[in-house]
This record gives C-alpha cells, sequence and structure tokens, in this order.
C-alpha cells in the first residue's frame, strides 16, 4: 500500500462516511421518501427510465445482503474501484516520477 | 441529478457525448506532461471521497432529499482540468457499476457534473479570493459561493438538456423552471459543505491539497 499511507486520513474519513451512509442513504431516505428535483421533473414530464440491466451492484444493492448492509459493502467495492483506477492510472500512464511534498 | 436511459433523445445524447469527448482530449493533452504520480492519486483519493459523499441523502423539510454533488470541491481544488477527471472518474463508476445514470445519458451527466459544474466554481472561488485578497479568513465564504454557484448551474444545465430533448413536447419551462429554482435552494447546502470541507482540508494541510497546489500553479496560474 505503501504509496496510499499517505493518505491515511482521508481514506480513515471516506470509511466513516461510508459506515454512516445507510443511516441518512437508506433509512431516513425511505421513511421520508427519496425524491430529487430531477424526479419532480419526471414525474410531471412524464418521463420514463428505460434502463438495461447489466450490473449485480444496482443502486448500491449487493446480491444476498440486507439493504443497509449491501449499502455499504457496494459502496466499499466502489471506493475501491475508483482508488485502484487511480493507483493505475498514477503507474502506467503519467511520466513523472513520484513527488514528495513535507 | 444523475440522468438515466430514457430521458433524453439520441440527438442530446449525441451532443454532449461529443463536447465531453473535446474537452477529455483537451484536458489529457495538457495535463500528460505535468501532473505527477502523487497528484493523479491525490485526485483519485478526493474521488473516492466524493463518491461516497454521494451516497449519503440529505432530507430536506418538505419531501425532497439531495446529496452531495461535489463538483465545486473538485473544482477549487484541482481545477477545471484535473477536476474534471475526478467528477468524470466518479460519474463513470457511478454508471458503469452501480446504474445510477445511464449509459446513453453519461456524456450529458459529465457535461452537466464534471464541467458545468467543475469550471466555474474555480474561478468563482479564485475570482473571490483575489476580491477578498486572499485573507484566510474569507476563504470559507468563497467556498460557500462557489459550492453554490456549482450546484445551481449544474441543475440549470440538466433542466435545458431534459427540455431540449424531444422526448416530451413543450416541456423546457417545466424542466429549466424546476431544475433552476430547486438547485438554487439546494445549492446552500452544497455551498456549506463545500466551504466547510474545502476550509478543513486546508487547515489541516491534506496531502490532497498540498499536490493540489503543484497542479494549480504549474496548469492554471501562469
Amino acid at each position: 500500500m505503501g504509496i496510499l499511507s499517505e493518505y491515511k486520513r482521508s481514506i480513515i474519513v471516506i470509511l466513516l462516511l461510508l459506515l454512516a451512509s445507510p443511516l441518512l442513504g437508506i433509512v431516513i431516505a425511505s421513511r421520508i421518501g427519496y425524491r430529487e428535483p430531477l424526479d419532480i421533473v419526471a414525474e410531471k414530464l412524464g418521463l420514463e427510465e428505460k434502463a438495461i440491466e447489466w450490473s449485480p451492484l444496482r443502486d448500491y444493492s449487493f446480491p444476498g445482503l440486507p439493504d443497509t448492509i449491501g449499502y455499504i459493502v457496494s459502496g466499499l467495492v466502489g471506493v475501491v474501484i475508483i482508488i485502484g483506477i487511480g493507483l493505475f492510472l498514477s503507474k502506467k500512464i503519467v511520466s513523472g516520477d513520484y513527488e514528495e511534498y513535507s | 441529478m444523475h440522468i438515466p436511459d430514457g430521458y433524453l433523445d439520441a440527438k442530446i445524447c449525441i451532443a454532449t457525448y461529443a463536447v465531453v469527448i473535446v474537452y477529455a482530449l483537451y484536458t489529457w493533452r495538457v495535463l500528460r506532461k505535468k501532473v505527477s504520480q502523487y497528484t493523479l492519486l491525490s485526485a483519485s483519493v478526493l474521488a473516492a471521497g466524493i463518491f461516497v459523499a454521494q451516497m449519503i441523502a440529505w432530507p430536506i423539510p418538505g419531501g425532497t432529499s439531495l446529496h452531495l454533488l461535489g463538483a465545486a470541491l473538485a473544482g477549487i481544488l484541482f481545477g477545471p482540468l484535473l477536476g474534471f477527471y475526478v467528477m468524470s472518474l466518479v460519474l463513470v463508476v457511478q454508471a458503469l457499476v452501480f446504474h445510477d445514470g445511464g449509459i446513453t445519458t453519461l456524456g450529458a451527466n459529465i457535461l452537466n457534473m464534471g464541467i458545468v459544474g467543475v469550471v466555474p466554481s474555480y474561478y468563482c472561488f479564485r475570482l473571490l479570493q483575489k476580491l477578498l485578497r486572499g485573507r484566510e479568513k474569507w476563504r470559507i465564504v468563497a467556498g460557500f459561493v462557489a459550492g453554490w454557484t456549482s450546484l445551481t448551474l449544474a441543475g440549470v444545465a440538466t433542466g435545458l438538456e431534459l427540455g431540449l430533448s424531444s422526448v416530451f413536447p413543450y416541456s423546457l419551462e417545466i424542466s429549466l423552471a424546476v431544475m433552476s429554482l430547486w438547485h438554487a435552494v439546494l445549492g446552500v447546502v452544497e455551498g456549506l459543505i463545500t466551504g466547510f470541507t474545502v476550509e478543513y482540508l486546508y487547515r489541516v494541510e491534506s496531502p490532497i491539497v498540498k499536490s493540489s497546489r503543484v497542479v494549480l500553479e504549474e496548469v492554471h496560474t501562469r
């Protein structure tokens, strides 16, 4: 993980937010009904989503897990993919060397 | 604000994809030689943070809710080009892995949240910093205004695309009015979170801020 140790604090904050996310993202959202402005427009215009099923992690769920745990696990998958892409790009594509700013 | 598949017609989908591809090529050309490994990794860690922050829905009295967009955060910290990379990374993973936002509408979503939400917020923040003579205690205010501007403009762009799309006729007035108005209101929350987060990252001298300084000096302040 070497190079990532620099980001220890940021990664801890990300993981804490992830643990807290179902509380607001699922529990409260389902109690008041998640509705963002785009949904209001879609309803007024009669728009319908035409999605093709391609991912088992649709809407931040995880197959076989209850909503709240699934939300955290699929979120973790997302975080790992994003940081993984970042690591890959920073190693393969960038020509400059690793620099230390401290 | 993530537009799902089926909300936009083919013309708008193609046009928005074209704009995003041109902007991405330009970003690649400018940044290729100037970005260090460290900077790119910092930008990606910020992307992971924004991804998680977007999973948290804030309930708003009256039955609406919103999540942080984070485009202003990306723009303020990493500028119009690397900030675009941050938001694109988030949006591509959301669409491909989580169905959050469609694939045909991915171009529009990146245009709204990765360009319209990012670019003005950077210039807004810099301009205010300059007007306030870089006084640190005002940084949080500059962050607030940039965050509000970012969410409102992204909302306006989304409303325009939905309205111009021929999926439903005579809808521009409705979609533009609803999207602009709501996002101008919700922008207050975006502004507050942006202001506080920017202030916090500067205060603790986060590695994200350190590497963002380098890219801003190298690329955007010549």
